[in-house]
């Protein structure tokens, strides 16, 4: 008997199901081995690092290009919101596997410090989206120099 | 109808051995009157990084993504970088020797053509 992974609409059980058909499948034979499947309960999944001059955000969005995504920097937030499209064939395709999510999409990601929005830049490569947030001038750190009296 | 199927890959060489942990990227197969196509996620991937082998009907993607820059403090991590590996069964009724592979945006497209033998043919009828 075969067992056939049933995939999840996006949500937040998509993750737990995906995990559950992969232990299906593990006990019934179909092995996938250790690996894990990347499923961001929110989509993109986000990684955020903060520098001495700036915050750099990162969004894996494979196979988006720059006219399927929107970004916006306001004071305190970052706003990404765009498309995923299906690769599937409306027509004529016999579907064997759907794993790749589709539809619409928007997140917002909150900037702990203030930034100078005009002055984001984004670029895209390989898939991964990243936006880079200059700091203001007076949130970066400041050297004070210290004199020593002899 | 045969369908791809994921499989462990029992046979190992260096190409086809899997990462001590990897992920497992999102894949769409889809069969049309062309052929099988499988659209793969693997972000952060370039060409130089991907490894696509066939061996016996076993197709074994393997990829390593290009280090990122981890420069500063970590705010929030919701997704590592770390190599993607999967491997399926391929029926056979695809030429895998023809694959034809793209990546683009950490995109990978694999298109297989129907092997010729399966296509209709038309024979000739001689009357003597």
């Amino acid at each position: 008997m075969a067992f056939r992974a049933w995939i999840p609409s996006p949500g937040p059980y998509a993750q737990l199901q995906r995990e559950m058909n992969r232990l299906f499948d593990t006990v019934f034979g179909r092995n996938l081995g250790p690996g894990r499947v990347r499923a961001a309960c929110v989509y993109p999944g986000t990684n955020v690092r903060e520098t001495q001059d700036a915050y750099v955000v990162a969004c894996e969005v494979p196979g988006l290009e720059m006219d399927d995504l929107e970004v916006t920097v306001t004071a305190g937030q970052l706003t990404l919101s765009g498309v995923r499209r299906s690769s599937i064939p409306d027509e004529g395709a016999t579907l064997h596997r759907r794993e790749r999510d589709t539809g619409q999409f928007s997140r917002a990601v909150t900037l702990p410090g203030p930034v100078q929005s005009d002055a984001a830049e984004a670029t895209l490569s390989n898939g991964v989206l990243t936006v880079r947030i200059p700091k203001t001038e007076e949130s970066k750190p400041k050297r004070v120099h210290v004199q020593v009296d002899s | 109808m045969t369908k791809p199927t994921d499989v462990a890959v029992e046979k190992h060489d260096a190409a086809t051995e899997p990462p001590e942990s990897y992920f497992v990227p999102a894949t769409d197969v889809y069969e049309t009157t062309d052929g099988l196509t499988l659209v793969a996620e693997m972000p952060g991937v370039t060409p130089d990084g991907l490894r696509v082998t066939v061996d016996e009907n076993v197709l074994v993607l393997r990829a390593d993504p290009a280090p990122a820059d981890e420069a500063g403090d970590v705010l929030l991590k919701e997704f590592e970088v770390g190599p993607f590996y999967r491997a399926f069964r391929l029926p056979a009724d695809y030429d895998a020797q023809k694959i034809d592979a793209t990546l683009k945006q950490g995109l990978l497209s694999l298109r297989l053509p129907k092997s010729d033998r399966l296509k209709p043919r038309r024979i000739e009828v001689t009357v003597e």
